[in-house]
């Protein structure tokens, strides 16, 4: 990694500390448990760096990076419903997820992601609105395992869904976003309330 | 034409139309053998005539001229058996349902059969080293013959009820006076093991008949029976009302009925997503071995290009075959998951 993209990621996890600090949430009552991963690509984190655009995730969610695969941004499972091996209903994970264009200086925070069971995409609502944007969807070999009542899912690939491609682009003012993308990885780890 | 005249003729028209109908080869069976390189399968009988066009289609993909692409070829759930499956493999019982093509998929190698026809999920009984890739979504409700004397709807409780023989009669749950027969489809089926699976994983009562092949209201046990209730996939239901039948895989007189107020079909005899989201949907899969799903080889690559979330079955071709035969499409990005 160059001396630039390690200032950068430097600054991210800097940022997202920060915001960790700030502000602390409410503890969940939610019984649902679980997390969900989004593992950020060195390719992507690389071509996103060069365009000035960083993604930083916000409390309660968790940066971490490992210098072989890179960055990695964690969401805590906080409720959810369905099955995701039987497609249907949905898990919602605390924190958000924060986009910055250095260059234009503009930015959009996403809260209330959620992964649909039903739609197979990860979903987010823009800080200021209420309608959720379909981010991110699995792409890639996608698998679904189930040990009793928690189930996990690992994607290869996280590919940048068309809908969240055009509204990242419209809202950082940019054309660095293109629908199909692959930005990493993602995992989901869910325990339904028992 | 004197009476008598037209009456025997009648009687050759009559018997000729039998034979015609007689006469229907069997859906999904390959028509001749097929190369020991193609890509195989058994299994559930719910998506044996969904898989008959699967393979019409997708091999028609392939250049006539080209002889190294395995096509894709598929037995029915019943017929003659025993079968050799393709060229070179070994000759095997017919596989009847999902469990059964399971089972055969597990005790031969590539060079029988290829995958299964899957109605239900993976189970913790199934064995380890299978791959269930997602194809699109089902459904299965209660049905009984038109007129006869099962009420409009039950619930689950009234089917734990029936199928556990706590309660024999019809009267009991709204409808007509009369001793309540219900069937279950063969063992081996998928329709039969999600059925009691949703049910609780009830073990069905001494009433409890087994035997009629699912998703056949035409079975002679059933097609007059007014007191008879059997569960039935609602996709392939719809898929019969699109035409999707031969003589014996035909609703008959049965007919799907609501489950829990919720009714299986939508106004315009689709398969209805909001039932399909309760406890009462299923996910349909095909079942590859790992090893070979993943292997670079000829197979494996085929078997990608087929099964895949990128290979046919989850392009727009496949989607449309799926929803032609009644079923729902996953979401794009859910097709061709694997699922243990």
């Amino acid at each position: 990694m160059s001396r630039t993209f390690a200032r950068i990621a430097a600054a991210a996890a800097g940022l997202a500390l920060a915001l960790t600090a700030a502000s602390a949430t409410t503890a969940s009552a939610a019984p649902a448990a679980g997390n969900a991963v989004i593992h950020e690509s060195n390719a992507f984190f690389q071509q996103a760096a060069q365009a000035g655009i960083v993604a930083v995730p916000l409390p309660t969610a968790t940066a971490g990076y490992d210098p072989s695969t890179g960055l990695s941004a964690s969401f805590p499972v906080t409720d959810g419903s369905g099955s995701i091996a039987e497609f249907w209903g949905s898990v919602q994970f605390g924190g958000g997820l924060l986009f910055v264009d250095a260059r234009t200086g503009s930015a959009v925070a996403f809260h209330q992601l959620a992964f649909s069971s039903e739609t197979y995409q990860v979903t987010g609502v823009p800080d200021g609105t209420t309608t959720p944007v379909a981010l991110f969807a699995p792409a890639g070999e996608t698998v679904v395992t189930r040990t009793g009542a928690t189930q996990n899912l690992s994607a290869a690939s996280l590919a940048l869904d068309p809908a969240g491609a055009q509204f990242l682009d419209g809202k950082l003012r940019t054309s660095f976003f293109a629908a199909g993308q692959s930005v990493g990885s993602f995992r989901v780890s869910y325990t339904p309330a028992s | 034409m004197r009476h008598t005249a037209a009456k025997a003729l009648a009687a050759v028209a009559f018997t000729a139309a039998l034979t015609t109908v007689a006469a229907v080869p069997a859906m999904a069976d390959p028509a001749a053998l097929p190369a020991a390189k193609d890509i195989v399968g058994v299994g559930s009988d719910t998506t044996q005539a969904l898989f008959t066009k699967f393979s019409a289609d997708y091999n028609a993909t392939i250049p006539a001229g080209d002889t190294t692409t395995p096509r894709l070829y598929s037995w029915d759930a019943t017929g003659t058996s025993p079968i050799t499956p393709k060229a070179g493999g070994s000759t095997i019982a017919r596989p009847n349902g999902s469990g059964a093509g399971i089972g055969a998929l597990n005790t031969t190698t590539k060079t029988t059969l290829d995958f299964a026809r899957s109605s239900r999920a993976a189970q913790a009984t199934d064995p380890t080293g299978l791959d269930f890739i997602a194809f699109a979504k089902d459904a299965v409700t209660w049905s009984a013959v038109s007129g006869g004397h099962a009420p409009a709807n039950l619930t689950t409780a009234n089917l734990v009820d029936i199928y556990t023989c706590a309660k024999t009669n019809w009267s009991q749950f709204g409808g007509t006076a009369g001793t309540i027969q219900p069937f279950l489809p063969q063992s081996g089926s998928g329709t039969r093991s999600f059925f009691l699976q949703a049910l609780g994983n009830i073990t069905p009562g001494s009433c409890v008949v087994s035997g009629p092949e699912e998703n056949e209201g035409t079975d002679p046990l059933l097609l007059t029976n007014v007191d008879a209730v059997i569960p039935y996939s609602v996709g392939h239901y719809v898929g019969q009302l699109n035409g999707h039948t031969t003589a014996t895989d035909a609703p008959g007189n049965l007919t799907l009925r609501n489950l829990n107020g919720v009714s299986p079909l939508t106004a315009t005899n689709t398969l209805n997503p909001a039932f399909a989201g309760g406890s009462f949907g299923r996910v349909l899969f095909n079942v590859v071995r790992d090893a070979d799903y993943t292997a670079a080889t000829t197979q494996g690559t085929a078997l990608r290009n087929i099964f895949s979330n990128t290979g046919w079955i989850c392009s727009t071709a496949g989607r449309n075959d799926i929803s032609s035969f009644g079923f729902l499409n996953l979401p794009t990005t859910g097709c061709g998951v694997i699922i243990h």
